[in-house]
């Protein structure tokens, strides 16, 4: 018999420079940089902002008292750390800990939805954490009862509810109940299926375990299943990384988020648990996120931006070639809704020209929900510059392409004037075939996918005033 | 009359407040019940599944006081119907009830069966309005709660508040994973699942969980499981010649509990 397969192991000559010229300029633009699911970013907000002006535009009239909202409810507990997590979290099994946060998140939702009003149709909702699933299917039904009794839920089949799920916290029971409340879209926290890689960041879930849980998920009909995948972990090399993105491929998810870890020890301290030595050299880094994004794309996904790869049947693929993508503080979804309520510690809002942050600290949450005021710590209010600025970055993130005539009608400029300096830099990456600068768009190439966070950064107003970002605010752009 | 429950489904799989409890329970005044018919939720004998599981003493009491108990269902009695304003949960005292939508072709689709217990009528709790009608099935007794009452009672007994989420909680996992099975299952895992909910939920109540008597016609279950009449019919015959189960017109008796859960197939 003769061995074929083994002259297909060798990778195909121009495979071989593409994957080469792709890790070159991975090297080239790699930098600390914002994931623009806001901007100005989060850095930006500040404690003293305008808020009565905020309160004024919210109960004044206008469309935004009808308008399509979309909801996100943060629920920041865990049962157990995951050694590389950033989010804002808290660590318990205290009995009562969910039950004292969900009385206050109610509240919170009562106090919210007098001000914002309970006539906007809730388009999307996303429940985040920490660990939603944290909450017990009593509480879990009981949240979503306190929603539905405040906000205008829809049971239309084109609503966005989506839920992140821990493999380890759920059972087939929990699955119908998602999908019994509502929930038509659910993400796994996958990060990798390497047996040694899971131990060192304490997060063990056998594949077995995810895969019975993946078809459970499917045999509940839900719209959208998501994996998340973290690169430059412990332990990660191009062997087990290929062995994830094999198994990941076999569940077949409609979307992948692949993020990069930051080990910042610190900033965050649980990552002390994580021996540095265990980790890929940025240059391996380089390679594995490389042969993540050959690898999936090899196996039919589009990369759609920012490490976030999609079926090309999915909803996202489609909504970006027409046009329809939008990105928010939860990542790439549908634009159906342009104002975002954030419910919950630490959850942030995005309405109409405000940011507005709530308390990170849960004492501080629950200190001001006690009084009965909504518990907002931070918050910022965007001028038109702002707004014009925001709109290029969300159009090259989001459509892959900023119509310049679009944009000079919109915002009342000369985009090539106004941005001759950010034009500048551009061209640079022109040179590197990245995008593709025409008289009246910019598109953003297929090679230009993996820098689009390089591409956006120019046009930070924030970023080049303060020439560049602290150390560790943002975590690697590739 | 072949259901295309594929099309029963749509409505129901986005339909998501298609809430019903499970489980609570006090004494009406059920003229049927061949024992206390004037009981209170204090010595009503489903207190430990109903309402009152969790609650103490005084806050039964407190319970009961706003429960409306009223005349037993005649069989065929509508308790409440489809569009009807929502304005109470009821647990059945005794009898059984079933639940139905109407298809936009005027065909009646049974979405589930209330044994005494249990608790229906909270399909309306998010659109104010009942998504389904319930009528009896032979005589029954209800106990009816008034939603706000029963909301401002939960204020302030978390105990109440928390069991009641438990039994709705319940209620939407089970009515899921009844769409599930049936958009899935063959018309063995069908019928087998549905012989092991009615032993599960006699269990519950502390009576015999392999022999029973189905209060519902092959009708009805073909009706709620996607099934002919006469499917229905062939498979309990084979699970007779199988010997999972024994069945002698609504008479069945559960020979092997091990094998009907084999058949039931429901993952784990």
């Amino acid at each position: 018999m003769y061995n074929t397969e083994k002259i297909d192991v060798m990778p195909p000559i121009d495979k071989k420079d593409t994957r080469h010229d792709n890790l070159r300029l991975a090297a080239k633009y790699a930098s600390q940089g914002p994931r623009y699911t806001s901007y100005p970013t989060a850095p930006q907000f500040s404690e003293d902002f305008p808020l009565d002006q905020y309160t004024a535009w919210q109960t004044g009239a206008g469309d935004h008292r009808r308008a399509p909202l979309s909801l996100y409810v943060h629920l920041p507990f865990c049962k157990d750390i995951c050694y590389y997590c950033a989010c804002n979290k808290t660590v318990t099994r205290k009995p009562g800990a969910a039950r004292h946060y969900l009385d206050h998140l109610l509240t919170e939702i009562e106090l919210q939805s007098v001000l914002v009003g309970n006539n906007r149709p809730i388009t999307q909702m996303h429940w985040g954490g920490g660990t939603p699933t944290y909450l017990d299917n009593a509480e879990i039904t009981e949240l979503m009862h306190g929603l539905a009794s405040h906000f205008a839920l829809l049971d239309k089949g084109y609503r966005e509810y989506s839920i992140e799920i821990d493999p380890r916290t759920v059972d087939h029971a929990t699955v119908a109940l998602l999908k019994g409340v509502g929930f038509n879209r659910v993400s796994l926290g996958i990060q990798d299926f390497d047996p040694l890689v899971q131990k060192s960041i304490n997060r063990v879930q056998p594949y077995r375990e995810v895969a019975n849980l993946v078809d459970c998920i499917r045999n509940h009909n839900f719209r959208s299943l998501s994996f998340d995948l973290i690169y430059g972990l412990p332990h990660q090399d191009t062997q087990t990384t290929a062995e994830t993105l094999d198994k990941v491929i076999s569940l077949a998810p409609d979307r992948i988020a692949c993020y990069n870890y930051a080990h910042l020890p610190d900033r965050f301290p649980s990552q002390r648990a994580i021996d540095r030595l265990d980790l890929p050299t940025p240059e391996e880094k380089l390679l594995l996120h490389e042969i993540i994004a050959e690898t999936l794309q090899e196996a039919g996904y589009l990369h759609i931006g920012m490490d976030h790869f999609v079926l090309p049947t999915d909803e996202l693929a489609i909504a970006q070639q027409e046009g329809r993508l939008q990105r928010n503080f939860q990542g790439y979804s549908l634009r159906m809704a342009e104002d975002l309520l954030g419910l919950g510690a630490s959850a942030i809002s995005q309405m109409g020209d405000f940011y507005l942050q709530n308390e990170r600290d849960l004492q501080q949450y629950y200190d001001q929900l006690d009084k009965q005021v909504l518990p907002i710590e931070k918050g910022f209010k965007s001028g038109r510059e702002d707004r014009l600025r925001k709109h290029v970055i969300m159009s090259l993130i989001s459509e892959l392409a900023l119509d310049i005539n679009d944009c000079n009608e919109r915002f009342g400029i000369d985009f090539n004037a106004s941005f001759d300096r950010e034009l500048r830099i551009l061209q640079a990456m022109e040179k590197d075939g990245l995008l593709a600068i025409g008289g009246d768009s910019i598109q953003v190439m297929e090679k230009g996918r993996p820098f689009l966070r390089n591409i956006c950064m120019p046009f930070d107003a924030y970023l080049t005033t303060a020439s560049t970002p602290p150390p560790g605010a943002y975590s690697a752009t590739v | 009359m072949n259901i295309d429950y594929t099309e029963r489904l749509k409505p129901a799989t986005d339909d998501f407040m298609t809430i019903h409890l499970a489980d609570q329970g006090e004494g009406p005044s059920l003229r049927h019940c061949t024992h206390d018919y004037q009981v209170s939720c204090g010595n009503c004998r489903l207190a430990s599944i109903c309402l009152p599981l969790a609650l103490e003493q005084d806050d039964i009491q407190q319970l009961d006081n706003i429960i409306q108990r009223s005349k037993p269902l005649q069989k065929n009695q509508h308790l409440y119907r489809e569009g009807d304003e929502f304005q109470s949960v009821f647990a059945v005292r005794s009898g059984t009830l079933k639940a139905y939508k109407t298809t936009d072709d005027g065909r009646e689709q049974v979405t589930g069966f209330y044994f005494p217990g249990e608790i229906l009528g909270m399909d309306g709790i998010s659109s104010n309005t009942h998504a389904s009608s319930a009528k009896s099935l032979e005589t029954a007794a209800v106990c009816e709660i008034p939603f706000t009452s029963l909301e401002k009672l939960s204020a302030l007994m978390p105990s109440l508040q928390r069991h009641f989420f438990q039994l709705m909680s319940r209620e939407i996992t089970e009515d899921q994973q009844l769409i599930t099975l049936l958009s899935k299952n063959s018309a063995d895992e069908r019928v087998a699942s549905l012989m092991l909910s009615i032993s599960t939920r006699n269990a519950r109540r502390k009576l015999s969980a392999t022999q029973f008597r189905l209060p519902m016609s092959r009708v009805d279950i073909g009706n709620y499981l996607g099934l002919t009449v006469e499917t229905v019919s062939r498979v309990f015959s084979r699970m007779q010649k199988m010997d999972v189960l024994k069945v002698d017109n609504k008479e069945i008796e559960i020979l092997d509990l091990e094998d009907l859960r084999g058949m039931a197939n429901l993952g784990s």
